[in-house]
């Protein structure tokens, strides 16, 4: 698919800057405002260029930088172990995909086999972080269009879904539970009767979210029509995810490429036409009930897998349990080598996708045979949202650049690593 | 199945774990980026990323205390690596990940290699997206790409010097113990 | 009505106590939420934790309507000047909670690029711990704050000798 230059809104010469008309510049009137790093929208360290002509865009630029963390490089320093602790800060809102990211591509390239009810629970908590993206996206994004309570009845759901983290993996957010090899733990008894709640209470949330947002006459003049991006042009700028689908695309990662058990979960896949501010929403409300629907297959699988294992029992890569350590002199040694050294993987590259809240998240490891990453890089799905910015918002007023900037979902710690 | 030796610049390719990784030529990558888009059918660049080769194969050092290359508590009483990989090519490897997206979904990467100061061509004529991923290949590492209209730092501050993600640019930060109270 | 009668109706109390108990009442933080904390900073907006029984769930964007600073996230050196910036911009009487391990010292990050502590280059009155910290942890780091105010103790540009 090539892009016709007749009909793409994409800037030039550079495709991440939108600038001033000559013609505009000189009739006196173009006023330069920074969105600075600080501004109440709450996506984070994002500075804005923005160029208005009274109240039209006419020039934008987008500065990041300011929640560079160093990620890749930290990660070079520490074991492959240590960098689980790492991967969930980098989309800390999609805290879940970034961590099963990187433990894939680890295991990829171990070539270790996980067992199956770590898999199956890997996706249930992925399906909740799903939800829990999704609600911070609607709260937020809905609390600066000025819909103001639905941040409360947004972050009312999230806060169960991280009861259902925290009674799983003792953290809120960023639990490292997800382990080379499987899960950190077995899952405990309580899990399934809460979860099963949730799972029941959620259909009706959502319902509620759409009482109060999608036949509201504001909502809709403020994100019908509002920065559109075409299919061409979504791909031209590579984009993925809600944003994409939106406009018309039909291609998620867990239908096409499918990793973990998704191709054993009946699920739709959302798809709308316009790639409006409407259409990314309307994309990511229906993607909550399709988690919800997701949640609760596995959960039905997962009470038919109690007392199985919940990691792989290769014992150079993960630790043996606590009681073989009183009685098994092997056991002690590699419980020992993996603590100080850390598990050793194999020379290789490998690039794993996953399909993230935010779109394709990917992360590419070269490992030199020894105990800690040569190179680490994730791919970030914020980093293509943010660059779409200029294209979307060719053409839009003020006002509109903060429904758009809100509904390409970028999170900052995402696109700076 | 696809016939990567009719990608322009092609100089072998190499299947492992289920991943195609085509090595080019530097001075052809534009052209193959083109000849996959249009002729195999990879209409989505996925990212580019970029590897610093510097110190590959080195055996590491043990001990608590660091070299001048820094911490490195994780080789405890050895000499490293038991087998030395096998040597790379040229310093630097730049990674192309292409995504064929449609029915039949594939991805391959287009991997080419380069030494300091060398220049690679921009892709952005092909897929505008390349934009950042270049801009932060180039802050990270210092790679230039020809024909990037507005090649200037990404996520660094406009006047910092160096490439963090060198490998001779060191970690930074600063020691835990005894720090000196500011 | 005789003076002992009177004294039963009324309150009595200093101007400055007064100020500081009003002060305490209603510190309004500022919209500086960075990274992971920042969304935990959200939750306690949110009715669970509900920090409107506090009088400060009114967020203000402005740093000059603010009062409270909760620096919550990983401060990159690119933002250490704009969290200058906002930190100068507030006006008196001010207070700083260093929110998460990042804040208060770095965190797991020590590299190139993020500041170990802001510590470094604001003043700081309360560090709260934790990566990133419950909800309930924040709170209790604010209320510290209020206590601390409504006892009497100056907020930490008065007291620490850095970073002023």
């Amino acid at each position: 698919m090539t892009i016709a230059p007749e009909t793409t809104r994409i800037p030039g010469p550079i495709p991440t800057v939108l600038q001033v008309p000559e013609e505009r510049r000189e009739s006196g009137d173009v006023m330069q405002i920074n969105f600075g790093p600080n501004h109440p929208s709450t996506h984070g360290v994002l500075r804005l260029i923005v160029d208005l002509d009274g109240e039209e865009v006419v020039g934008i630029e987008a500065v990041i930088g300011y929640l560079h963390t160093g990620f890749e490089k930290s990660m070079e320093q520490k074991t492959w172990w240590k960098g689980i602790t790492y991967a969930p800060r980098i989309d800390y809102v999609g805290y879940q995909s970034n961590e099963l990211v990187y433990v894939l591509a680890v295991e990829k390239l171990l070539q270790i086999e996980v067992p199956e009810k770590a898999t199956w629970m890997r996706m249930l908590l992925s399906e909740l972080n799903r939800l829990h993206s999704h609600l911070v996206f609607l709260g937020t994004s809905a609390l600066e269009l000025g819909a103001i309570s639905m941040f409360w009845y947004c972050f009312r759901e999230r806060d169960l879904i991280l009861d259902l983290s925290e009674m799983v993996t003792g953290q809120r957010m960023h639990t490292r539970y997800f382990q080379v090899g499987g899960l950190a733990e077995d899952i405990p008894e309580g899990f399934y009767a809460e979860c099963r709640k949730f799972v029941e209470w959620m259909p009706q949330a959502l319902d509620d979210y759409l009482t109060l947002l999608d036949r509201n006459k504001i909502w809709l003049e403020r994100t019908r029509g509002v920065g559109k991006l075409s299919a061409a042009d979504a791909l031209a700028l590579s984009q993925s995810g809600p944003n994409l689908r939106a406009s018309g695309v039909d291609w998620d990662l867990r239908r096409d490429q499918p990793y973990l058990a998704y191709d054993q979960v009946d699920f739709r896949v959302p798809v709308y036409e316009n790639g409006d501010v409407y259409d990314r929403y309307r994309v990511r409300m229906d993607e909550m009930a399709e988690s919800t629907r997701i949640v609760d297959q596995c959960l039905r699988r997962l009470e038919r897998m109690k007392g199985r294992p919940w990691i792989a029992d290769d014992r150079k890569v993960v630790l043996p349990p606590r009681e073989e350590l009183h009685t098994s002199m092997e056991s002690l040694i590699h419980h020992f080598k993996l603590v100080t050294e850390g598990f050793r993987v194999p020379e290789g590259e490998v690039y794993v996708t996953i399909e993230s809240p935010r779109g394709e998240q990917g992360c590419y490891i070269v490992s030199q045979g020894g105990p800690r990453p040569w190179r680490v890089h994730f791919r970030a799905p914020s980093f293509a949202a943010l660059e779409a910015t200029a294209a979307c918002v060719n053409g839009a007023l003020v006002a509109d650049l903060i429904a758009i900037v809100g509904s390409l979902d970028a999170v900052m710690g995402d696109v700076d690593r | 199945m696809t016939d990567w030796s009719g990608v322009p610049g092609h100089v072998k390719h190499a299947e492992a774990l289920g991943e195609t990784t085509v090595t080019i030529e530097r001075g052809q990558i534009r052209a193959a980026c083109a000849h996959a888009r249009d002729e195999l059918g990879f209409n989505v660049l996925s990212g580019i990323v970029a590897t610093d080769y510097l110190g590959w194969g080195r055996p590491g050092v043990s001990g608590y205390i660091g070299t001048a290359e820094g911490r490195d508590i994780n080789f405890p009483a050895t000499q490293g690596l038991q087998t030395l990989p096998e040597l790379k090519p040229a310093r630097f490897a730049l990674s192309y990940h292409l995504l064929a997206l449609g029915r039949d979904p594939r991805r391959v990467r287009l991997q080419t290699w380069l030494d300091e100061g060398d220049a690679v061509d921009t892709v952005i004529p092909i897929w505008p997206g390349a934009d950042w991923y270049e801009r932060e290949m180039f802050d990270m590492f210092g790679i230039r790409f020809e024909g990037h209209p507005y090649l200037v730092r990404l996520l660094m501050p406009e006047d910092w010097e160096g490439h963090p993600l060198r490998k001779d640019y060191p970690i930074g930060g600063e020691p835990v113990r005894f720090s000196e109270a500011e | 009505m005789p003076a002992e009668e009177l004294e039963q109706h009324l309150g009595l109390t200093t101007l400055e106590k007064a100020v500081r108990w009003a002060q305490s009442k209603s510190m309004w933080p500022d919209t500086f939420g960075l990274a992971c904390c920042a969304i935990e900073m959200m939750a306690i907006v949110s009715s669970r934790y509900d920090l409107a029984r506090f009088g400060m769930e009114a967020f203000r964007s402005s740093p000059r309507q603010a009062d409270l600073l909760i620096v919550s996230g990983r401060v990159a050196h690119k933002m250490a000047a704009p969290l200058r910036q906002i930190y100068d911009q507030m006006l008196e009487p001010k207070w700083v909670v260093a929110m998460g391990a990042c804040a208060s010292s770095g965190g797991m990050f020590n590299n190139y690029t993020v500041l170990q502590g802001v510590d470094r280059i604001v003043p700081v009155d309360i560090y709260v711990p934790f990566c990133p910290p419950r909800p309930e942890a924040l709170m209790e780091g604010i209320i510290r704050i209020h206590e601390a105010h409504l006892a009497g103790i100056p907020p930490a540009y008065e007291r620490r000798h850095v970073a002023t």
